[in-house]
């Protein structure tokens, strides 16, 4: 059974009870070291919104599965969230797995190892794309919906449904390296690539349903609510 | 197919049947289902306004006497099923597309679950590929556009497309690259006729 947590929690306690919200943790820019202090006291030296903070943890801890929508957003914190998603998984994450898969499968041209590197760079530009898309569209259309401004040619209900896609892929790569993976590969590599390839899948999809539940449903308020001030 | 999420919300108030089923579903063997869970009407319809669940499991005492017909009209495609937890009457059964009862065990719950959401059997590479699909995958690796397979298998691009999908369903592989390993690994090819 899942732990909902509160302003008043330990901020310390909270990552030792669950060691993966880390991860939240340094996406919204909080750094480990803070002492004592609780969940309310380290969001505001971050200037982070505790509510948002604790919606992402919460929603987070118990599997996704609920919808808390009382308490509004903070969307430049969620943004920063998001932002900062996808900088770990293009920078950071996916390229540490194509070293790793580098090293293990001993690369070889015209040679089963060759076409899964090759699947797997198909795979990072696949990602690469869909977050630039979000980047350049999303992320930007929301950052004036923030300012006050509707932009007359996007709605947010113009995306969604693609995401499905981007971890349906790192799951094909998954099932071919298990089946598929070239004999004189290194064992002890290869199972450290395929237990980061089920991590970034499972963060990926976690990734996803953030912006699905609660970064679209927060910008539909909003655009509605500047619909109706501009009709009054 | 296996990869695809099958969603199902639960609306329950009681967090001991919500939270059993919900664990239930989500470690059903080979099935992708991702579970919302809802604890008040108002919740629900919040819910269902920006999310469109296969399957609705919910209990037909929920918020005191869960209008079923309103939901139906309004989200005709919405499998329903009533949660029992006391036996329920005839006539209130009848209107839900199946029920499952909290003495069901997991294999009679995960047959029900995967009718209504017609899921298939997982192929797991099981199912054998024909030799026609075989042909279409080393033409695919060796570069041949889907016209171009028709063209040379006097097939119509729609009979390609299908074999296309079935291949796609049976190995779990959806690109070029993932049905270029696949072929080399089986034989299906010779290295040297691959475009990379």
């Amino acid at each position: 059974m899942s732990k909902h947590y509160s302003p008043s929690d330990s901020m310390a306690s909270l990552i030792s009870e669950n060691y993966s919200l880390i991860h939240i943790m340094t996406r919204f820019g909080i750094k480990i070291g803070f002492g004592d202090k609780t969940v309310e006291e380290v969001c505001s030296i971050y200037g982070v919104d505790t509510n948002t903070f604790l919606a992402v943890v919460n929603f987070f801890m118990e599997g996704f599965t609920h919808f808390d929508k009382a308490q509004p957003l903070s969307l430049p914190s969620l943004m920063q969230y998001l932002k900062q998603s996808h900088i770990y998984f293009l920078s950071y994450s996916l390229p540490s797995i194509r070293r790793k898969l580098l090293d293990g499968i001993r690369v070889k041209t015209n040679d089963v190892s060759f076409f899964i590197l090759k699947f797997f760079d198909e795979y990072y530009d696949e990602v690469k794309t869909h977050m630039e898309y979000e980047e350049k569209t999303v992320f930007k259309y929301v950052e004036d919906i923030i300012e006050g401004r509707l932009p007359e040619d996007f709605h947010i209900s113009t995306y969604s449904d693609h995401h499905e896609q981007v971890s349906l892929r790192l799951g094909e790569l998954k099932k071919i390296l298990i089946r598929y993976c070239p004999e004189d590969a290194d064992p002890n590599l290869i199972n450290d690539v395929l237990f980061r390839i089920f991590q970034c899948e499972k963060e990926l999809s976690n990734h996803c349903m953030v912006e699905d539940a609660l970064l679209v449903p927060e910008i539909k308020r909003l655009e509605k609510r500047l619909t109706d001030n501009k009709d009054m | 197919m296996t990869d695809e999420k099958t969603h199902v919300i639960i609306a329950e108030s009681s967090p001991i049947v919500s939270v059993g089923l919900s664990n239930i579903l989500q470690q059903l063997p080979h099935s992708n289902i991702h579970v919302t869970e809802l604890k008040t009407p108002s919740a629900l319809m919040e819910c269902l306004k920006s999310e469109h669940p296969e399957i609705l499991v919910v209990n037909p005492y929920f918020g005191g006497y869960f209008n079923i017909s309103g939901i139906r009209e309004a989200y005709p495609e919405i499998k329903i099923v009533a949660i029992e937890t006391a036996r329920l009457d005839k006539a209130l059964r009848e209107q839900y597309n199946e029920t499952i009862s909290i003495v069901d065990d997991i294999e009679t719950i995960s047959s029900k679950i995967r009718n209504l959401a017609q899921m298939e059997e997982a192929a797991d590479g099981k199912e054998p590929l024909s030799t026609r699909e075989k042909e279409i995958i080393s033409l695919v690796v060796k570069g041949l556009t889907n016209k171009e397979i028709a063209e040379k298998l006097f097939l119509s691009i729609h009979t390609v497309l299908t074999h296309r999908r079935n291949i796609a369903r049976k190995l779990e592989i959806h690109s070029a690259t993932g049905l270029t390993i696949y072929a080399i690994v089986n034989k299906l090819v010779d290295l040297s006729e691959i475009k990379i």
